[in-house]
C-alpha cells in the first residue's frame, strides 16, 4: 500500500504514487533548470506536462485510477532528458536513440555555490546565502556582518553592497540545493529513490523503513515540496501582495529602533535612559541587544517567509519588491527622525563625529577587556 | 566506438532538417512525429523534440494551431511557414550537395 499524491499536469489532476510523484517533480525541476534561459520555457514545460499526462492516461482505466511509481519511471524514461535546443553548442552529448540513453546518465556531483537566497532574506539574501553555504544560522551571520561593518569602519558595508550586486540569486530548486551543497538532480534522485525503494520493499520492516526514508527524502526535498504546495489562487496573491509590504514596514521599523538602540548603547552606554549595570562590558551589552532584536524579529520573519511560500514560483519579484520597500521605509524613518526628533538628530551627529575620529573603535575595543574608557 | 555513437552529432544536427521534412509532408502533432522517427536511426524523445520545436517556431520556420482530438485534450498541429518552406528547400539542396561530395571523394580522378 502506497500513499497517493494528486498532481496537476497542465490543468488535469492525476493521482500518482508518492515515490513516483517525487521522481516526476525532480524531472520537471531539472527540465526547468535546463530551460531557464529559454524564452518559451513556460510553454515547453506545459507541453511536457501535457505529454506526461497523456502517457499517464495510457496506464489508467475504469478500474485503475492511480499511476504507479514504476509506470512513472517508464514514462520519464520515454520522455528522455530535456535540454535546451537553442543552446546547442553547450548541450551535452546527443540523447538520440536508445543506446545513447544509457550513457546520458553521467554522474553529476553537487557543487556548493555561493548564492543569494531571497526567501526569508532581510535585504537581498547575501547573509542567507552565506548561512546556507557554511551551514550555520543566518542570525549568526548577520551578527558577524554587523560586527565586521563596525570593525572595518563601514568598509564591510561597502563590500556587502558589492556582494549584493555580484553574487547571483538562487532562483530554481536546483540552485537552492547547490547553495546548500545538496545533491539535487533528477537522475540521481530517481536512482536513489529506485534503489532504496527496491531495497525496502523486500525487507521485513519495510514499512517502517520506507517511512523513515520518506522522512529523510522529505527533508531533502524541502525546497521542492514548498513549491509543490504553492498552488495559489488569485486571492492568495492579492493577500500576500498586500501583506508583504506590511511585514516589510514592521521589520523596517524594528530595524530602525534596533540601530538607534545600538548606536545609543555604543556611544552613551545607555538605551532610553537605561544604562548597563556596572561590570557588564559594552560589547556584551551590544551582543545582548542583537540577541533581543533577533528574538523579536523572529516571528515576523517567519510570517514574511510564509507569504513567500505562495509567491516564490510565479512572483519571484515579490521578494525583490519587498526588499526595496524595506529599504525605502528604513531610509524614510531615519530621515524623518533625523529631521524632527532632536535626540535622534544629536545621536546621529554625535555618532558621525565619533565615527570620523575613531573613538567608537577605542570604546568597543577597550570595553572588550572590561576597561571603562 | 560504435557507428551509432560516431554519427551521433550528425544525427543530432540533421534532426531539425528531418522535422521540417516531416511537417512539410503533412500537418502533424508531436506524438506522430515521434512515431515517424521511432523506427529510424533518428529516434528521439519528447524531452528533445519540444525544445527544438519551440526554437524553430521562434525562428519563424513553423507554426501550430490547436485541434480538438477525439481522445483527450486538444493537440498542437504543426505547419511550415513560408520561411520554413524556403529553408527546407535550401536544406534539401545543401544535403544533395553533401551527398554528391561524399560520393565523389575518394574516387580516382
Amino acid at each position: 500500500m502506497n500513499k497517493v499524491v494528486i498532481a496537476n499536469l497542465n490543468g488535469n489532476a492525476y493521482q500518482l504514487e508518492e515515490v513516483g510523484y517525487h521522481a516526476l517533480r525532480a524531472y520537471l525541476d531539472r527540465a526547468e533548470t535546463q530551460l531557464r534561459e529559454n524564452p518559451d520555457r513556460v510553454e515547453i514545460l506545459s507541453d511536457l506536462e501535457q505529454a506526461i499526462g497523456e502517457k499517464c492516461d495510457q496506464f489508467l482505466g475504469a478500474h485503475k485510477n492511480v499511476v504507479t511509481s514504476a509506470e512513472i519511471e517508464r514514462i520519464l524514461a520515454e520522455m528522455g532528458p530535456v535540454h535546451d535546443a537553442s543552446s546547442s553548442g553547450a548541450a551535452p552529448e546527443a540523447e538520440l536513440g536508445a543506446e545513447a540513453k544509457a550513457s546520458a546518465a553521467e554522474p553529476e556531483t553537487a557543487p556548493k555555490r555561493l548564492y543569494q537566497i531571497r526567501e526569508g532574506a532581510m535585504m537581498s539574501g547575501v547573509c542567507n546565502g552565506f548561512a546556507a553555504y557554511f551551514g550555520i544560522d543566518v542570525t549568526l551571520v548577520r551578527v558577524i556582518f554587523v560586527v565586521l561593518a563596525f570593525l572595518t569602519y563601514g568598509l564591510w558595508a561597502l563590500a556587502y553592497l558589492v556582494m549584493m550586486i555580484v553574487i547571483p540569486h538562487a532562483n530554481t530548486t536546483e540552485e537552492r540545493a547547490a547553495a546548500r551543497g545538496l545533491p539535487f538532480n533528477a537522475q540521481e534522485l530517481i536512482d536513489q529513490v529506485k534503489k532504496k525503494y527496491a531495497d525496502f520493499s523486500d525487507s521485513r520492516d519495510a514499512r517502517r523503513q520506507v517511512h523513515k526514508h520518506r522522512h529523510e527524502r522529505r527533508h531533502q526535498m524541502h525546497a521542492a515540496s514548498e513549491q509543490a504546495l504553492a498552488v495559489p489562487g488569485y486571492t492568495a496573491h492579492v493577500v500576500t501582495g498586500l501583506l508583504s509590504p506590511i511585514f516589510g514596514l514592521v521589520s523596517a521599523a524594528l530595524f530602525v529602533v534596533f540601530i538607534f538602540a545600538f548606536i545609543s548603547m555604543a556611544s552613551t552606554g545607555a538605551v532610553l535612559g537605561w544604562s548597563l549595570p556596572t561590570g557588564i562590558p559594552l560589547w556584551a551589552g551590544l551582543l545582548i541587544l542583537i540577541a533581543v532584536y533577533a528574538l523579536i524579529t523572529g516571528p515576523i520573519k517567519a510570517a514574511r517567509r510564509a507569504t513567500y511560500a505562495y509567491g516564490v514560483r510565479p512572483h519571484a519579484w515579490l521578494a525583490a519588491i519587498d526588499g526595496l520597500f524595506w529599504l525605502a521605509f528604513t531610509m524614510l524613518f531615519v530621515w524623518l527622525a533625523y529631521l524632527y526628533v532632536p535626540v535622534v538628530h544629536d545621536l546621529i551627529e554625535k555618532f558621525v563625529s565619533m565615527w570620523s575620529n575613531g573613538s567608537i573603535w577605542n570604546k568597543v575595543w577597550f570595553s572588550r577587556f572590561g576597561i571603562l574608557v | 566506438m560504435s557507428l551509432h555513437e560516431k554519427f551521433s552529432s550528425i544525427r543530432k544536427g540533421l534532426l531539425e532538417f528531418l522535422v521540417l521534412k516531416i511537417i512539410a509532408a503533412d500537418k502533424v502533432y508531436v506524438a506522430e512525429m515521434l512515431g515517424r522517427l521511432a523506427d529510424t536511426e533518428f529516434a528521439t524523445q519528447e524531452g528533445t523534440l519540444y525544445p527544438l520545436l519551440s526554437k524553430l517556431r521562434r525562428e519563424g520556420l513553423l507554426d501550430y494551431d490547436w485541434k480538438e482530438s477525439d481522445a483527450g485534450p486538444p493537440r498542437k498541429y504543426y505547419t511550415l511557414t513560408a520561411h520554413g518552406k524556403a529553408q527546407l528547400e535550401e536544406l534539401n539542396g545543401y544535403w544533395k550537395e553533401i551527398n554528391r561530395t561524399i560520393g565523389q571523394l575518394g574516387k580516382q580522378p
